[in-house]
């Protein structure tokens, strides 16, 4: 027989090769080449093999494989000239072969595939060693038994490979016939049975093959495994020695499937693996799909877990048309069921070509910094039936660094159908940046699955296995800290201190939403809310303006929102009462996009007096004084996330400053009390009464109350302007321990009355319920000011008086005397002067940038002591500069400044001229 | 015409994209697998040929019994690859010449990924048309 000849002559040539060849001195493309040759010749010896164990009923034994059904369903049988014939003395062999046969159980496969075994003949054997007999030797009886089926056996027994319909009727037909007795007696007249087609083989065989090694090969199914292993290692070696890995690699999995039956699961498992790693990698997934089910099958009798899973989650994510839905509901609750068993080890299994997720469509989601959210991710599920997943948990990843983003955790037990779900997840506040979805993991029971993959958009294109990397789309952007909301008072100006007096804070949002906010007001030192009170909230109509007014950004922005301000009906503005409950206000819904005035009652408390000033122009009234703060702490966001924390100052203020000054001191010691009255206020204050509560050392001139004609009242002062009231008051005799004490203070009483709006400024006082009745004249109120009248008001003991100058106009470089006449108004006592009392110290003091002092600055003179003496001091000096400058200034350095009345009574000035122009130049020679 | 015949395109990274019984016969149910593997096969005899000439058709490069491999290779290294049982190499020629020029179409497309699964039902139909025509 050919086969036979043909297996001796490749081994033969086989070993011949190997003597010869030599590794060390060839080209890489010689020895490739020598490989493959090897190679083939292996494979060839080795199909051979095959197909002579088939012959002799071996055919069980052999993996149906698609490498082994590819080489002998398409090699034709071998055409001997004459088939075998059963000899006689066989029929105990033929029985033993026919209880093989009967055996022989097609293997179930793992997970319940049932898939119709691979063809390993070309026609049926029965058929052709039957049809091949009859032709020889009783010409065309086959018709007899099949040609009512078929009566173009004949022809089809020559081109067996193009007429697979008619193998597969024959089939059927077999099936029924060769298990039939035959009703011949003569053995060449009578169809062969197929296991007296076997033996008849195997002893034609036996009688042909010459090689001894040859006949033990084929003399036991054992020691034709073991050749048949030999043969197809040397095939596989060979050929991954030629690089031809996917011929290699092919017949590791004929290896990988002999260790499987022979119980060898660890080295069938690494051989099926390097199959499927191959397979897998290119994407030839019919041909995985036939080796992957073993695969799992040899983890699974290895207690391999998590490769198990692997294989599993493999066979989930082929194409839906290689499997049926039943064998892909086997996959899904084989993977389920280990899932929900002790797992040993905690390997996270990778689903990523099973579950895929993405983001939704349209721009990624916008968060502010520091709140929180809900994202809401698409998840493709390619498992056939719906899955229950106990937890699961998206990483996010900002894509300005490589940091995991953070994770968000969906514990709940989600269900995924089969297809698109859409799934939720909380999301805790991030970090500002822009996010892309990172992997999905989750849990099946003890089983920890992730998943790094994304999908587009559709199940069809998350089949699709890409070698590359898909561009990712941001999913969640998180901005920047930038102000979401603004607090700010609403009145600059001065409140009335001590009353209660409505301040407005206005809440704004800024394009955010304060729905739900709560302030917190915390009031400053000297400062309390009157709880009493509720606190009013109203729209802020200004906010419209105002942003009108700070809107430069556009035209087409002003202009709608100037429309939207205008259209929009008063049914628009809102009013509400509020409470403060324990120092909180919570907002009402209309104020969560609008901008709005918060009212709240408070009142400054300040013990203090005010106090008048005496000189000419007011003094500057130290406005810290009278500030007051109120911290306030704005919660809002979705989940009161967002602070907003701001200190506003309040400007507090009395309702005037009081300034004083004599206007007049006449001979009988009565004095012209001029009291100045400047409006602090933003608000017009009518002044009803006024009175002064004198001290001891001051009465009232004339009637005796004191207080001005009542005719004047009432006398209405605007903002910012003043008003004056005249006292006539006159000294009384006092004793000199008197003047040891502290003189206390002159109360000047004012009783008026406030106009003003609490939108611009003071406005009257918050009217309280609780005591209302305790004063009658509510609405007049009353301010008291302290004035300081010292005693010895303007009584100076020397007059010092400025002599005018002797010309009008005095030029610079001319001299000038300077005079001052010193005068005693009256006897100066004895302790005020200590020193010898004639005399007297005086200094000049001038700028000697504009003055030239000629003569003493510095001297004695000598004033008698009595009442009304005089003496002048002259002095002699040139101014320097032309223009308005002050002259030289006299002081009396040993004499107390409030004893000397000078006059002119300030500053003044004096004229000088540029000098004259120098005639000397303009006399003609 | 051909009675069995199968074609299939390998991207350059050995993944069958495309994949098309063209053959008259009716088909076999283990047929595709069968054809798939033999052509897997020939990917290795491909790899070694292809560097060895600089035609792009390289015609009948692997047999299998009565099957044969056709290939041709395009610039970016796509493979078509023919597995047919006649020997009409003009033919195969021109149907391999047409396909290319049906791939470039594909390839043209923005909306297409090189090396992913070419879907189109139009160059499906084209491609089987060419089939009846050349083989």
């Amino acid at each position: 027989m050919r086969e036979v000849w043909v297996i001796t002559a490749c081994l033969a040539l086989v070993d011949a090769t190997s003597i010869q060849y030599n590794d060390e001195d060839v080209a890489p493309e010689t020895e490739k080449e020598f490989y493959r040759v090897q190679g083939d010749l292996y494979s060839l010896c080795r199909i051979k093999l095959l197909r002579l164990a088939y012959l002799i009923g071996y055919g069980t034994e052999i993996e149906r494989s698609p490498v082994n059904s590819a080489s002998l369903s398409m090699l034709p049988w071998p055409k001997p000239a004459v088939w075998p014939s059963v000899p006689d003395d066989a029929t105990s062999e033929v029985v033993v072969k026919e209880k093989m046969i009967l055996q022989e159980t097609p293997r179930v496969k793992h997970f319940g595939i049932q898939r119709k075994p691979l063809p390993l003949e070309p026609t049926i054997l029965v058929r052709e060693a039957n049809q091949r007999r009859s032709s020889l030797s009783v010409g065309n009886s086959s018709e007899i038994f099949y040609g009512r089926v078929e009566f173009n056996d004949g022809l089809a027994a020559d081109v067996p490979a193009k007429m697979p319909q008619a193998d597969k009727a024959h089939e059927f037909m077999m099936s029924r016939t060769y298990s039939s007795p035959g009703n011949f007696d003569c053995s060449i007249g009578r169809p062969m049975r197929l296991a007296e087609i076997f033996v008849a083989a195997e002893h034609a065989l036996k009688k042909t093959i010459s090689n001894p090694d040859l006949q033990k090969i084929l003399s036991s199914v054992e020691n034709f495994e073991q050749k048949y292993m030999e043969l197809t290692k040397g095939a596989a070696d060979n050929y991954h020695h030629s690089w031809w890995k996917r011929y290699g690699v092919v017949l590791d999995g004929e290896i990988a499937a002999v260790c499987f039956k022979r119980g060898n699961f660890d080295l069938a498992a690494k051989s099926y693996e390097k199959v499927c790693a191959l397979y897998a990698g290119e994407g030839w997934e019919d041909l995985l799909a036939e080796v992957l089910p073993s695969l799992a099958e040899c983890q699974k009798s290895l207690n391999d877990e998590a490769g198990y899973l692997l294989s599993c989650v493999r066979l989930l994510s082929l194409d839906k048309g290689l499997f049926l839905s039943k064998e892909r509901q086997a996959f899904q609750s084989e993977v389920v069921s280990l899932a929900h068993n002790e797992m040993t080890n905690h390997v996270p299994l990778d689903v990523s070509s099973l579950i895929t997720f993405s983001g939704n469509p349209g721009p990624p989601m916008a968060l502010c910094d520091g709140d929180t959210g809900t994202l809401s991710v698409t998840v493709w599920s390619g498992f056939p039936d719906d899955i229950t997943l106990d937890s699961l948990t998206l990483t996010l990843m900002a894509t300005y660094n490589a940091d995991e983003g953070g994770k968000l955790r969906n514990s709940n037990a989600t269900v995924l159908k089969p297809g698109r779900n859409t799934i939720t997840f909380p999301l805790p506040p991030q970090k500002p940046g822009s996010y892309v979805l990172g992997v999905l993991t989750g849990h099946i029971g003890q089983l920890t699955f992730r998943s790094h993959s994304f999908s587009k958009g559709g199940p069809a294109d998350s089949d699709d296995f890409m070698s590359y990397e898909k561009p990712t789309r941001p999913i969640l952007k998180v901005f920047k800290p930038r102000p979401l909301a603004d607090l700010s008072a609403s009145i600059s100006s001065a409140l009335l201190i001590n009353e209660t007096q409505w301040i407005g804070i206005i809440a704004q949002p800024i394009n955010y939403s304060l729905k739900g906010a709560v302030l917190h007001i915390d009031t400053g030192p000297g400062l309390m809310i009157e709880e009493s009170h509720s606190i009013e909230m109203e729209s802020n109509k200004k906010a419209g303006q105002g942003s009108v007014g700070t809107a430069n950004s556009g035209d087409a922005t002003k202009d709608s929102s100037v429309a939207a301000k205008d259209c929009s009906p008063a049914a628009d503005k809102h009013f509400e009462q509020l409470c403060l409950v324990s120092g909180k206000i919570e907002f009402p819904d209309w104020a969560s996009d609008v901008s709005s005035i918060l009212w709240i009652p408070i009142r400054a408390i300040d013990d203090k007096l005010a106090r008048g000033s005496s000189s000419g122009a007011p003094e500057k009234q130290s406005i810290v004084d009278r500030m007051r703060t109120i911290a306030l702490k704005l919660e809002f966001g979705i989940s009161k996330n967002q602070i907003y924390d701001t200190t506003i100052a309040l400007h507090f203020s009395d309702p005037f400053h009081v300034s004083t000054r004599v206007a007049n001191q006449c001979n009988d010691s009565t004095l012209l009390l001029q009291v100045t009255l400047h409006s602090q206020v933003n608000a017009t204050l009518s002044v009803y009464d006024a009175w002064l509560d004198l001290h001891d050392g001051f009465t009232h001139a004339g009637q005796g109350n004191g207080r001005p004609i009542s005719a004047f009242f009432p006398l209405v002062i605007s903002p910012s302007s003043r008003a004056g009231l005249l006292f006539c008051l006159c000294l009384e005799k006092r004793t000199a321990e008197d003047e040891n004490n502290v003189p206390p203070e002159n109360i000047l009483n004012i009783r008026y009355e406030i106009a003003g709006d609490r939108t611009i400024g003071a406005h009257p006082p918050v009217t309280m319920k609780s005591n209302e009745n305790a004063e009658d004249t509510s609405k007049n109120l009353v301010f008291r000011s302290a004035l300081v009248l010292q005693q010895p008001v303007l009584s100076p003991c020397l007059a010092v008086g400025f002599l005018p100058l002797p010309s009008d106009s005095i030029r610079v470089g001319q001299l000038v005397t300077m005079k001052w006449r010193v005068e005693r108004l009256k006897d100066i006592e004895e302790k005020r002067v200590p020193q010898n009392n004639d005399k007297m110290l005086y200094e000049i003091n001038a700028n000697s940038d504009k003055w030239m002092i000629a003569g003493r600055k510095r001297g004695h003179v000598s004033l008698d002591m009595k009442q009304g003496s005089r003496i002048v001091i002259s002095i002699l000096c040139m101014p320097l500069v032309a223009g308005y400058i002050h002259p030289p200034h006299l002081g009396l350095p040993g004499i107390d400044e409030v004893s000397i009345s000078c006059s002119p009574a300030g500053c003044h000035l004096v004229r000088v001229l540029p000098p004259a122009p120098s005639s000397s130049f303009c006399v003609p020679a | 015409m051909t009675s069995t015949a199968c074609f299939i395109i390998v991207s350059r990274n050995d993944i069958p994209i495309y994949e098309a019984e063209v053959g008259s016969a009716a088909k076999r149910e283990d047929a595709a697998q069968l054809h798939q593997f033999v052509l897997h096969a020939a990917l290795d005899i491909v790899q070694d040929l292809a560097w060895t000439t600089s035609a792009m058709f390289l015609k009948a490069i692997d047999r299998f019994n009565d099957l044969v491999v056709s290939v041709y290779v395009t610039a970016g290294h796509t493979r078509f690859m023919l597995l047919h049982d006649s020997r009409n190499e003009d033919g195969i020629k021109s149907f391999f010449q047409e396909v290319h020029e049906l791939y470039i179409k594909i390839l043209l497309n923005p909306l297409y990924l090189p090396g992913s699964r070419i879907t189109s039902s139009h160059f499906d139909t084209k491609v089987r048309a060419l089939a009846r025509k050349y083989l």
